[in-house]
Formats: structure tokens, C-alpha cells, sequence
């Protein structure tokens, strides 16, 4: 097969051995024989430190931050097409998919505890319980991610790619979480998580590999269940024996594509393993735009720096030695000031996104392309300032999902407390609804907007 | 006993479980059903009649209220998941939380029937109540339950089996692995209960697939080898029975795959296979050879013995024959390595695999032997005691409260546990009234580890800071010289680290950990005390009652106003409906409002002075910034609601609170409930009273030693027996 593979691929002008140039050949296959194309993808993009709400007003909208008590806004929803503006300086990187922007301003996420970061509180959108007043790590419920991935399955259904300040971080749980006390894994470092994803077509002892933990899995299997058929042991021993079930199942369908792994699987460089920080989240980009155009995943979360431990990492790759909880506070560098350095780190981070719109654009699907089909979100676990309240959330989408969402617009909700003010849940409802887990709530709902509409998606950004 | 705020529903489930503990006059101690009609009969009787008089006009089919349907819900605990509905409206009725506010209240006996069914029924369908609570909040079993030797009801702890812990895997890994990197710890606490290794939280896939990651790269430790020409050598101490499977001359013989899954078993569980094990085990491997070849199949069969359930979880089953009282005694393998586990993280030594196979662990006494050797060893590394006070007193949370380098220089939180911590070691050294004195002592070590140090540091560079002054007095004229290390000694209210340690701090100014700095940080935020916090502390972790959950509704942060002090930001608390719970923590957290957030004594509290502030600009009138002034201090506090009148009463100020607080035999015993907590990896319920009152003997007899206390725990009925479930 993996001749006419080659061969398809060659047809589409492309060649075999590029990276991510290529479509995923079942669903052309599939696509050829006239099956519906149903893909829906999510990505989001988590920041530390905030994204401070004056920055993302395009050319010609003046925006301050609005001050931190309720009704702290007007009262007018406010809508702009982006088609005249220009986009603000750190999204330009993106200004080629301009009609597929839209810019989000004026949701509340109050029920998070605020502080240097929200850590799971910011995708979850609920508090942060016994140890409320500001960074809790308390998961209280299901973030976004969680909740889209386990609606949409995949191989993986999740996976979670980020860098952390500390080399040594593995894997860390700090932005995602599939239930209450349930976090999700960020793999932090690029290598071992190409190893998780990849490793089946790592070297030439892979298929030997393959082939062993195959009968690894079944014989343990097999044990456990003789092990744990009673008593004490039941319980726990039952769970145990579910990874053994989930494991294999996942290598079983990782053979079925290996080809497409093989051709289309990131090219490991010395980022992977690189002590500087934006090379590590450049090689992420590179192994989650990877595990999209092969299928490994349906739902990516990026994380740079997210979580309370992290935010004063070094972006020593920009050319900067000041950190950024310092640049948060006011500080400058080199006659930059801190808002131009928001900006400089803010604009890094666009060009990765936009790298990653670029990859997805070149991969056919369905009528369009994989970007068609892909909603990517940028936010900040630390919300709206370096020492986060949350009464702003700032965030931006791209994508529409095959025209579902009315983009390339500037939006801005009433103030807090305000008749039609949104919260960073009826975001979260939004992206719910696009992948077709519609429900009326998610996370926590905010006690003091009681007597507001808090349910439901964003009415305004649907197409 | 005063009367509990009525919102303390959680307090409940304690009311409930007091059924065996505490019956109504005139009512059997405790109800015993032996079959679903005699169930079924005392359901009929007491709890129907009662269900439809107090409770059917809003949890019936057309309304079910919260869900809640009561008039269907199945009375059979064993043939159905009810269950945990029964315990919740149990709860709920116990609670006084149910009838709600105006309904007629049903009478306590009526009420007391319908739960001492339930339990029994709940026993029956082996499912006991207490169980479900044996890693939620500890203190809901009140502490009358536990402590009346009048009152002792019978021990119904249950079998258990539980994952590593992640310092027994990391101590685990670490032996095996040999320093080779790239182990990653797979197990994570589940944060939800008193102490970290307490939950029974159930493997997940990633935690399988970072153990599969670790097991290859121990076996590969475990066999490195190269192949010379056509003989194998090992690559550092590897055994033969290993290297005799990769000989490339020709695939190993069954015998040879014996010996070498004989030997990974004695490495790993610390026991020869099977023949079963071994057999399978030898099928396994050849199959494995034959589809991934020698060296790869080989070392999989080996990874596979770490993968076992044995190697991954903690067995505290049970083994042999029920005595009279329905008990089973653990498996002297099983004693060896809680025993082991519970002091050192580490598997068993010899010695104590010996004592196990001799018959030594058969006796109690046998078993506090063996602690008292482990305890009394100098030599054995006991990382577990340490941790328990680090984890009771949660000082070592001071390294997580980020404060900000720019207004608090030089401020080391690292130092500050380090000093607490060689503090815990010092009282455990003399292993004498070892809670009063973390309660009280002013001993205190002062940056024990690195005053030295810091102190050259510092005249190094306040010699560089003259040198360069001297070479550019125009430069230099507004700096001052750097003050290397003041934080540190500044936070212990000192002028500069002493020379020797420990010392005697102001004994009117600090006693115990409570006053120490790392606890004071521990428990602050990045700009202020969280007196909030201190009080929770105090009131779960030395009264010994339960402070509810926050309630998802509540946006509990304080206002954001400077220029009050953080008793009267707190004054939002008052509400009604905070205040339920608040009283519970305010009062025991403002005497510590003595020391601001870095744990420095203080006289008065700086606030923000809003009108020296609008004054504060220079010429051309721009803002120069904030002026602060100080606001008179109030540290006096309340102890109340406690269930303890010798204790209850003001306080002025964190010396006298604290030793007002050690002198209380209550807070001893909850101290007590505490280690049987963190020894046991489960909270105490009615059926431990006799081993915490044993316990507490122990730890008063010796006085207050430690190590007798953990020994009557280690050696306890609750640590060594099991009530199998009923079948």
C-alpha cells in the first residue's frame, strides 16, 4: 500500500518524504469514496502571565482595560469587522486568515480564583475551591479540553503539549483535566512525548518493540484478571486491567496508520531536547500540528509556561534575560517597555499559531482544507493582567469550523453584570456546540451575575 | 456540648455513625440484620412510615426534589447501588439539614430508627457507611466516638489494597535503576484528604504507560550487556541468570529463563515464583523472543514482573481463618511490608523477612518489636516520620506561596523549612512531650544550614559595595549596601544570624511552629496573612472539628482595600451566611495576626494611608507613590465552638492561644487521630476506637514519645487485622 500512497501523494504534487505537506491519504480514500468528512478539530493556545485587553483592539478601536468592579463596561455589544482594520501587532502573523479571526473581548470569569494564574480553573471555568483567594490548582471539574476530547475520541483523545521553565518537568498537570480531580497530562518535554506519539516509527527496533508490548499488554492482561477477580482486589485491579485494554487498543489502531506516521510524523531536531524555551515550543508546535494532520488527535492544548509555578519563565530565545513575571510587573528591557514586550512574546506566539493555520491550510479535507475544519483558541491561564481578577478573559479564535462561526470580527461584551455580559463558560458552550456536545451550562456559574443568562453558547458568534 | 451550628452538615455522617457508639437509652446498641426480610421487616416498621410522613411530599415520583425519589428507593442495599443514597439522606436527616426549615421537625428517636436501619442495612449489603468516609474529612467521626473507654465499639476496618505511594516507588526505582535517569514518577497524591498517602486513587492509563516506560529502562539498567565476538559480557554488576538470555550463541533454554524469572521475582517482589508463575512465565518469554526477537523479547519478559499487580500495588488483605471476633490477621508478607513501608518507604530488610517467615509478626508484641528496632536504628533512614509532621503542620507549603522578589528581597522560604525542619528533628530527638513542644518551644534554628555561609557572602559583598563606592562616591551616594540574608534572620526577629544554633527566641514573642515563619508563610498569600487558613488549620488539625466545604456558590475573596486592616477587609465574613462557617476559622486565625505574611513579630499593621498618598507628589505634582501608616494591632481571638468547655474562652495573642491549645488533652488526642491517619493511610472511624485509645496510652506512658506512639499504631488491631466484606 504504502507504494500507492507514494504515489497518491506524488499526484498531489507533493513529495512523499515532506512533513505535514501531506493529507492524510484513509481520508482522501474515504473522501474519494464519497464518505462524509466529519472531522472537527480544537486547539487551544494557553499563555501565562494574561493577555492584557488593550492589546487586542484592532486599528481604529480604542479599548482600555476596564476597571476592576461590576458594571465596569457599556452596556452595548459591541461589533467590528475586521475586513478594514488592521489587526492588532501581535496578530499580525495571522493576518492572512484575517476572515477566519475573531478577536473576543469583555468575557468575565469571575468563579476563578485569579492571581498570577488560574492554572485548570482558566479552561474549567469553575473556582477554586478550598484553596480559593488566588492560584489554586484545585480541579473541580472538567476543563474544555477535557470535555471536547471526550466527545470527540481519537486515538488519543487528548493530548497535551507545553513547555515549563524547569528543563527537568516531564510531564506536568496544571491546565487540563477530564473530571474533578482528574488532570490531564502536558507532556513538557518534545523528545519523550515525540516517543509517545511517534515511537512506533522511531527506529528500526520499533516493529520488534511493537511487536513486545503487544504481548506484554496481553499477558499482563491476562494475569490481572486472575489476580483481581474478588474482594479488596476488585476494584482497584479492575482499573488497572483498563489501561492494560485502553494500551492495546491504541497500538492496534496506531499499526493501522503507521504509514501515515512514517510520512507525516515531525523530523526530531536538537529543539526537541534544547534548553531554550522557545525552542522547546517550537518543537511542540511542530509534534501537535504533527498528531493533527495524521489523525492522532482531535484536540490539542498548547501550553507556554501555563500554571502558577511557571509563569516567570525566561524567553531567552527572543533575545530577552528579563522574565516574564518581572515584565508583568512593570519591567523593561533594553528601551523596551513591558507593554512592547507583551507584545514581542505575545507576536512569538502568533507566529507559532500561524505556522500551525499554514500546515493545516496545506492538508486537503473535505471540501476545503484540515484549517476549515479547525477551531484554535488563544487565551492566558493568567486572564486579563499579570495579577489576574478575571472580570476581563481576552481571547482569540481562529477558524469557523466549516462556516459555523461568524468571523473576522472584533467583539466586545457589556460589562460585567450588564444585560448580554458573557462569561468565559458561554465560551466554552460555544466550542461545545460547534463540536456538537451541545448543553446548556459547563463549569461554575458566576453567583454574582445571578440574575443574567448564564447558559448557553455565544449566540453572537454563531454563523 | 454546645450546640453545633446547624450548617455544619458534614458534621453528620457523625451523628449516623454514633449509632453503634452512642444509642438512645433503651434502644439495642446496635441493630444486627441477618437476612433481606428481616431488613425488609425493620424498614417496614420504622423507616416507611417515616419516609412517607416526613419526606414523600417533595421526593415522590412527581416531584423527587434534588432527584430524590423516596418512595421507590430501593431498601436493598446489597441487590441494588442505593447504597450511597441511603448514606446521603442519612446525612442529610442527621444533620438537621432535612425536613427542611419549616416542616415539622420529626422526633430524634423516630429519626435515629430510620439510621440505625440504615447502617445495619448498610453492613449487611457489606458496604458499611464508615468505609465510604475513610479518605474524605477524618473529623467527621466525632471525637466522643473514639475516646470513651466506656464505649468501645467492635473493629470493622476493612481489606485493602492500594498503589505505591510515590516515595516507596521513587526509593523503589531508585534502588533498581542504579542512577540511571529517565525514571518519571507515575503516581501523583490525589489532594483530597488529610494526608497525601491516604486516597485509594485508581491507576489511570498514563500512570500504566509511564510504568511500562520506567519498567524498560530498568530492565535495561538491570541487563546492559555487550556481545564480544560470540560471547556476552555484562556492562556492571549483571547477573548471570540475566546475561545467560542474551548469549547469542543460541535462545535460552527453559531452564535458564527459570532462573532468570526466579531471580527478577527475588529482585522485585522479594519472593521465588510459582511453579505457575514460573511456567507462564517461561511460555511468555519464548513467545516474546520469537516475535521480537532475543534481547527485546527478553527484556520485556523481565519488564513484565515489575508490571504485576504484587510489584504496583500494597496488598492489605488478610489471610487465613476468622477468629471469634470476625477479624482476619494480615499475611506476616503483608505485616513485613506495611511495617517497612509505613516507617521507611523502603520494602522489608532481611531482618524483618526473616521475623516474618520465623513467626515473629504472629504476636503484636512481635510486630512493636520490630518497630521499635526500625525506630531506635540510627541507621535506618525514617523519611516517613519526618513527613508526617511536615505534612500535619504543612510548614513546608511556605516554598509554594509565591512572594515577590522585588518588595520582599533575600526572602528564602527554602530556608525557613529547613530551620522547622531541624526543629521537628531536635523534639524527636529527645522524644519527650513531643506535641507541647512543637507547640510551645521558643527554640528555634536559624538558617542552621547556611548562616555561615550567607554571612561570608554578605562581607564579600559589602566589601565589593565599599570598593566600588570608594572608586564612585557620586555614583553610589543614594545606594544602600546590600543586606545579604536579612529576610531570613529578620523573619525570626533578629538583627543577624546568631552564631550558634539553636536559640532561644523571645519567649513572649514565639512558641512553637505555629509561630515559626515557614508555618506563618505557609499560610499567607503573595501580599498578606491568610488568617483565614490559620484558623482552618487550627480548628480541623487541633480541635478536631470540621469546617464544611466552601459552598460552590461562594465568591470568596476579600475586598480589594488597602487602606483596611485585614480584620476589617474580613468583616464580609459576618454575613449570616458566611458566618456559619467563618466563626469556625476567624476567631482561631486572628491571634496569629502578630506576624505579618514573611512571619515577623509585629506592634501594628501597615495599611495604605489614602490621604498622606493624594498628598504624596513632588513639585511638578506627580505621584510619588503609596504611604503606608500603621493601624493598631488586634491578635485577640476566641476559642468556641469546640465541644470542650475546658478549652473554650478568649485569647489574647498567639502565646498564650498556643499554649493554651497544647495544654489540652482534646488536642492531644486529635494529634493522635492524626498520626493513626498518616500511619494507618485512612481516617480513624468508631470501630478504631480501641487502637487510638491504646495509641494515646502509649504516647502518655512514654511520656509523650513518639516513637511509643507510632510502635501502639504500627502494632495496633486497626494496622494488623481485617474485617473481610461480607461475600
Amino acid at each position: 500500500m504504502s507504494v500507492d500512497r507514494r504515489d497518491a501523494l506524488k499526484t498531489l504534487g507533493l513529495s512523499a518524504g515532506a512533513t505535514f505537506l501531506t493529507p492524510i491519504l484513509s481520508r482522501i480514500e474515504a473522501q474519494a469514496a464519497g464518505a462524509p468528512v466529519a472531522a472537527k478539530r480544537f486547539v487551544f493556545v494557553v499563555e501565562s502571565n494574561g493577555v492584557r485587553p488593550e492589546q487586542l483592539a484592532p486599528s481604529g478601536v480604542k479599548r482600555n482595560p476596564r476597571p476592576q468592579q461590576a458594571l465596569n463596561g457599556p452596556e452595548e455589544f459591541l461589533d467590528v469587522p475586521l475586513r478594514d482594520k488592521d489587526l492588532p501587532v501581535s496578530l499580525e502573523p495571522v493576518k492572512a486568515w484575517k476572515d477566519k479571526v475573531t478577536i473576543v473581548q469583555g468575557l468575565s470569569g469571575r468563579v476563578c480564583g485569579g492571581g498570577h494564574s488560574n492554572n485548570f480553573q482558566a479552561l474549567g471555568a469553575f473556582g477554586g475551591g478550598r484553596g480559593n483567594g488566588g492560584e489554586s490548582t484545585a480541579i473541580l471539574g472538567e476543563t474544555v479540553d477535557g470535555a471536547l476530547a471526550k466527545h470527540l475520541g481519537g486515538i488519543f483523545p487528548h493530548v497535551g503539549l507545553g513547555i515549563s521553565k524547569r528543563l527537568e518537568n516531564n510531564v506536568i498537570y496544571n491546565v487540563s483535566a477530564s473530571g474533578p480531580n482528574k488532570g490531564l497530562p502536558t507532556m513538557c518535554n518534545p523528545a519523550n512525548a515525540y516517543s509517545t506519539l511517534f515511537g512506533i516509527v522511531a527506529d528500526g527496533a520499533a516493529r520488534q518493540e511493537f511487536a513486545a508490548k503487544n504481548n506484554l499488554l496481553d499477558f499482563l492482561k491476562d494475569d490481572i484478571k486472575k489476580a483481581g477477580v474478588a474482594g479488596a482486589e476488585k476494584e482497584q485491579f479492575g482499573a488497572y486491567l483498563e489501561t492494560f485494554e485502553t494500551l492495546r487498543d491504541r497500538q492496534s489502531k496506531l499499526n493501522e496508520i503507521k504509514d501515515t506516521l512514517r510520512a507525516k510524523g515531525p523530523v526530531v531536531s536538537d529543539k526537541y531536547k534544547s534548553a531554550v524555551e522557545t525552542d522547546r515550543l517550537d518543537a511542540q508546535f511542530d509534534l501537535g500540528a504533527a498528531a493533527l494532520v495524521c489523525g492522532l488527535t482531535n484536540v490539542l492544548t498548547l501550553s507556554s509556561a501555563a500554571g502558577v509555578r511557571d509563569f516567570d519563565i525566561t524567553f531567552k530565545g527572543l533575545g530577552l534575560t528579563i522574565d516574564k513575571h518581572s515584565i508583568g510587573h512593570g519591567g523593561s528591557f533594553q528601551g523596551k517597555t513591558w507593554s512592547d514586550l507583551y507584545n514581542m512574546i505575545r507576536r512569538y506566539h502568533f507566529e507559532l499559531i500561524a505556522g500551525l493555520c499554514r500546515k493545516l491550510e496545506k492538508v486537503p479535507e473535505g471540501n476545503g482544507t484540515m484549517l476549515d475544519n479547525t477551531v484554535i483558541v488563544y487565551l492566558s491561564d493568567g486572564a486579563e493582567g499579570h495579577h489576574s481578577r478575571c472580570w476581563e478573559w481576552p481571547m482569540v479564535v481562529i477558524g469557523d469550523l466549516g462556516g459555523k462561526l461568524k468571523t473576522g470580527r472584533y467583539v466586545d461584551y457589556p460589562g460585567y453584570g450588564r444585560k448580554g455580559h458573557r462569561t468565559t463558560a458561554n465560551m466554552y458552550l460555544t466550542l461545545l456546540h460547534l463540536a456538537g456536545a451541545k448543553r446548556d451550562t459547563f463549569g461554575m456559574p458566576d453567583p454574582a451575575l445571578k440574575d443574567l443568562d448564564q447558559t448557553g453558547p455565544l449566540a453572537e458568534l454563531l454563523a | 456540648m454546645p450546640r453545633l451550628p446547624a450548617a455544619l452538615a458534614t458534621t453528620a455522617a457523625l451523628l449516623a455513625s454514633l449509632a453503634a457508639a452512642q444509642p438512645p437509652a433503651g434502644e439495642p446498641a446496635e441493630l444486627k440484620l441477618a437476612s433481606p426480610a428481616e431488613s425488609k421487616a425493620e424498614f417496614d416498621r420504622a423507616v416507611s412510615p417515616f419516609l412517607a410522613r416526613h419526606c414523600a411530599a417533595c421526593h415522590n415520583p412527581k416531584k423527587a426534589e434534588g432527584d430524590l425519589d423516596l418512595t421507590t428507593l430501593d431498601p436493598d442495599m446489597k441487590g441494588s447501588t442505593s447504597g450511597a443514597r441511603w448514606a446521603m439522606v442519612v446525612e442529610k436527616l442527621a444533620g438537621g439539614e432535612m425536613p427542611p426549615k419549616g416542616r415539622p421537625e420529626p422526633p430524634a428517636a423516630d429519626a435515629a430508627a430510620v439510621a440505625r436501619w440504615a447502617h445495619a442495612e448498610a453492613k449487611r449489603a457489606g458496604r458499611p457507611f464508615t468505609r465510604r468516609a475513610a479518605y474524605s474529612n477524618g473529623n467527621a467521626v466525632p471525637h466522643a466516638a473514639l475516646f470513651d473507654p466506656k464505649n468501645v465499639p467492635p473493629f470493622d476496618g476493612g481489606p485493602r489494597v492500594r498503589r505505591l505511594s510515590p516515595e516507596i516507588y521513587a526509593a523503589f526505582t531508585g534502588e533498581l535503576a542504579k542512577g540511571k535517569s529517565g525514571i518519571g514518577q507515575p503516581f501523583s497524591p490525589e489532594g483530597k484528604s488529610t494526608f497525601k498517602d491516604m486516597g485509594a486513587p485508581k491507576v489511570d492509563e498514563p500512570v500504566t504507560v509511564q510504568l511500562l516506560q520506567n519498567a524498560l529502562a530498568i530492565v535495561e539498567a538491570q541487563t546492559n550487556h555487550k556481545v564480544e565476538g560470540d560471547t556476552v559480557k555484562g556492562v556492571g554488576q549483571i547477573p548471570k541468570e540475566f546475561l545467560a538470555l542474551f548469549d547469542p550463541k543460541a535462545p535460552p533454554t527453559d531452564a535458564q529463563i527459570e532462573a532468570a524469572v526466579a531471580h527478577q521475582f527475588h529482585t522485585i517482589l522479594k519472593r521465588p515464583p510459582t511453579a505457575e508463575e514460573k511456567a507462564r512465565f517461561v511460555a511468555f518469554a519464548e513467545k516474546n523472543i520469537a516475535d521480537a526477537g532475543q534481547v527485546v523479547g527478553a527484556r520485556y519478559a523481565l519488564a513484565a514482573v515489575l508490571m504485576l499487580p504484587e510489584a504496583v500495588f500494597r496488598m492489605e488483605v488478610g489471610g487465613g481463618k476468622q477468629d471469634a471476633k470476625g477479624r482476619v490477621r494480615l499475611a506476616p508478607r503483608e505485616i513485613a511490608f506495611a511495617l517497612s513501608y509505613g516507617l521507611t518507604d523502603k520494602r522489608p530488610d532481611a531482618e524483618l523477612l526473616k521475623a516474618a517467615a520465623t513467626g515473629e509478626l504472629d504476636t503484636d508484641a512481635g510486630v512493636a518489636r520490630q518497630a521499635r528496632r526500625l525506630l531506635d536504628d540510627p541507621k535506618a533512614d525514617k523519611p516517613r516520620v519526618l513527613r508526617f509532621f511536615r505534612e500535619y503542620f504543612g510548614y513546608d507549603a511556605a516554598t509554594e506561596v509565591f512572594k515577590d522578589n522585588k518588595d520582599f528581597p533575600e526572602h528564602d522560604a527554602r530556608v525557613l523549612v529547613e530551620d522547622t525542619d531541624r526543629l521537628v528533628l531536635w523534639v524527636l530527638e529527645k522524644d519527650k512531650d513531643v506535641l507541647r513542644e512543637l507547640l510551645t518551644t521558643n527554640t528555634s534554628f536559624v538558617a542552621y544550614k547556611t548562616a555561615a555561609d550567607t554571612k561570608k557572602k554578605r562581607a564579600e559583598a559589602l566589601a565589593k559595595f565599599e570598593r566600588e563606592k570608594a572608586a564612585n562616591p557620586e555614583k553610589f551616594k543614594d545606594k544602600k549596601p546590600p543586606q545579604v540574608g536579612r529576610s531570613v534572620y529578620e523573619a525570626y526577629g533578629l538583627k543577624d544570624f546568631p552564631d550558634a544554633q539553636p536559640v532561644e527566641l523571645p519567649a513572649d514573642q514565639r512558641a512553637g511552629i505555629l509561630t515559626q515563619p515557614s508555618w506563618l508563610v505557609a499560610n499567607s498569600t503573595s501580599f498578606d496573612n491568610h488568617a483565614i487558613h490559620r484558623g482552618k488549620w487550627v480548628r480541623e488539625r487541633l480541635l478536631g472539628n470540621v469546617v464544611p466545604d466552601l459552598p460552590i456558590t461562594v465568591d470568596a475573596q476579600l475586598p480589594d482595600a488597602p487602606d483596611k486592616t485585614l480584620r476589617e477587609r474580613m468583616n464580609v465574613t459576618k454575613e449570616k451566611f458566611c458566618w456559619q462557617c467563618h466563626q469556625l476559622m476567624n476567631d482561631v486565625g486572628y491571634p496569629f495576626e502578630q506576624y505579618d505574611h514573611l512571619g515577623r513579630f509585629r506592634t501594628a499593621e501597615k495599611v495604605l494611608d489614602p490621604e498622606a498618598t493624594a498628598k504624596n507628589k513632588d513639585p511638578k505634582g506627580k505621584p510619588l507613590g503609596p504611604v503606608l501608616r500603621g493601624a493598631p494591632l488586634d491578635s485577640s481571638g476566641l476559642i468556641a465552638h469546640v465541644g470542650d468547655p475546658a478549652l473554650e474562652g478568649p485569647v489574647a495573642g498567639a502565646v498564650e492561644f498556643v499554649k493554651k491549645l497544647a495544654a489540652s488533652e482534646r488536642v492531644e488526642q486529635v494529634f493522635v487521630r492524626h498520626a493513626f491517619r498518616y500511619w494507618l493511610g485512612r481516617n480513624e472511624s468508631p470501630g478504631d476506637a480501641a487502637s487510638l485509645q491504646a495509641a494515646r496510652k502509649a504516647y502518655r506512658d512514654g511520656g509523650g514519645s513518639m516513637k511509643a506512639l507510632i510502635a501502639a499504631l504500627v502494632s495496633s488491631e486497626s494496622f494488623l487485622y481485617r474485617v473481610p466484606t461480607a461475600k
